[in-house]
């Protein structure tokens, strides 16, 4: 009866351990979020238009490479998708989106890149909870907000506007979404976008 | 020490069904309220471009928006989706599935199902669709107008509609989170809607 109780009592730890194991990345996700209130839908001065040419970069990525503007140009158009920070709600829903329009960038011959202000350790930690991206994601953490500040989209609490850049093959930027930050970008204007830079000649 | 084992066993059963309860594969919405069971569902409107097979399909015109309540379904499986949700993502082909399964049964006539892309626009739905070859009609709602009358639930989420006397819908089953098993839910609906 000892033993059969022991038994008893290993197998139900073993399920419970199972039980939690099962959690998977997105559940995880779903339950690290930093609420945030409602915020100033703007909080910068933008410092680029389009038709101007876009700022050079050279950033650390989350596979140890560079992600740079010169490694596009002349080879693929570019879309930069800025966002404000990472484990805050709107922020982790907008780029697993993404996920399921890798064709559409491909087909129109566009790199796409995910940039925020956080450091490399963190945004590691939030895209593997998101269950990992296809699209490379960068580091402007150092000097903070370096790039941000170049294009005029560093907001004066440190973080980043909800921000897409279509760049073309010149280096060009061609498409700018400076977004309500409490709110995801429509996908639609920026493809069409992308389509319009794909189709010239 | 054979009643602490013991003790030890129930504790673990417990911790374990208590971490599957609370893991609800789900995007979360902040102050989301479903509506309760047993209220009527509001006649929002269907929004976005329909292949003419499936507005057919529904009894509805191909270009929106359409009352939901014009919707000729005897039972209205409305899912609640997003393409940004990667529990959406997941669970697309099991629905697909469930499409299947209704068609399988010969309950298409009497079951119809749809899907609403809270905060989605038309081309975010035309993404989501297409990748996932979705056979059955789904919407747009990309300024979360139907999302806040229909509680701000999260996704995905389902509620499922009985036509009732006034030809209004009912609500007769709401569900938060994947279905991994499209006969069990297929099951639940049937009884639920008194089929």
């Amino acid at each position: 009866m000892r033993r059969f109780a022991m038994l008893a009592a290993l197998a139900a730890l073993l399920i419970a351990a199972t039980a939690g194991a099962t959690e998977t990345n997105s559940e995880s996700l779903a339950q690290n979020i930093f609420q945030v209130p409602h915020l100033p839908p703007t909080d910068s001065v933008l410092a680029v238009a389009v038709g101007s040419p876009m700022p050079d970069f050279d950033l650390p990525a989350l596979d140890g490479s560079r992600v740079r503007l010169a490694d596009t140009i002349g080879k693929k158009n570019l879309v930069i998708s800025f966002v404000p920070a990472a484990w805050t709600p709107v922020c982790s829903g907008q780029w697993p989106g993404y996920n399921i329009a890798r064709d559409i960038f491909e087909d129109n011959d566009t790199t796409l890149v995910g940039i925020s202000v956080d450091n490399l350790p963190t945004l590691f930690a939030w895209t593997r909870q998101m269950g990992g991206l296809w699209f490379p994601v960068a580091s402007d953490f150092w000097p903070h907000g370096g790039l941000a500040k170049k294009l005029g989209i560093l907001r004066s609490d440190g973080t980043a506007e909800r921000a897409l850049f279509l760049v073309d093959k010149k280096g060009m930027i061609r498409f700018i979404d400076v977004h309500d930050i409490n709110a995801r970008p429509d996908l639609g204007p920026l493809l069409e976008a992308m389509e319009k830079v794909h189709a010239e000649k | 020490m054979k009643r602490f084992l013991i003790l030890v066993a129930a504790l673990a059963l417990v911790a374990a069904a208590s971490t599957q309860a609370l893991a609800v594969e789900a995007s979360e919405a902040p102050g989301a309220k479903p509506l309760p069971v047993g209220t009527a569902f509001p006649d929002v409107p269907l929004i976005g471009p329909l292949q003419p097979a499936l507005a057919a399909s529904l009894g509805i015109a191909a270009t929106g928006p359409t009352p939901i309540n014009t919707v000729d379904a005897e039972v209205l499986v409305v899912e609640i989706f997003s393409m940004y949700c990667p529990f959406c993502q997941r669970e697309a082909p099991t629905i697909n599935e469930l499409h299947t399964l209704i068609d399988k049964r010969g309950l298409s006539g009497r079951i119809k199902l749809i899907g609403i892309g809270a905060g989605n626009s038309d081309t975010e739905v035309e993404i989501f669709r297409k990748k996932y070859n979705v056979p059955f009609a789904l919407f747009s709602d990309s300024a979360f107008a139907v999302h806040q009358r229909i509680g701000q639930v999260g996704t995905p989420f389902f509620y499922v509609l009985r036509k009732n006397a006034a030809k209004g819908y009912d609500i007769v089953l709401t569900h938060l989170g994947v279905i991994h098993s499209p006969a069990d839910f297929l099951a639940t609906i049937t009884a639920k809607a008194g089929m």
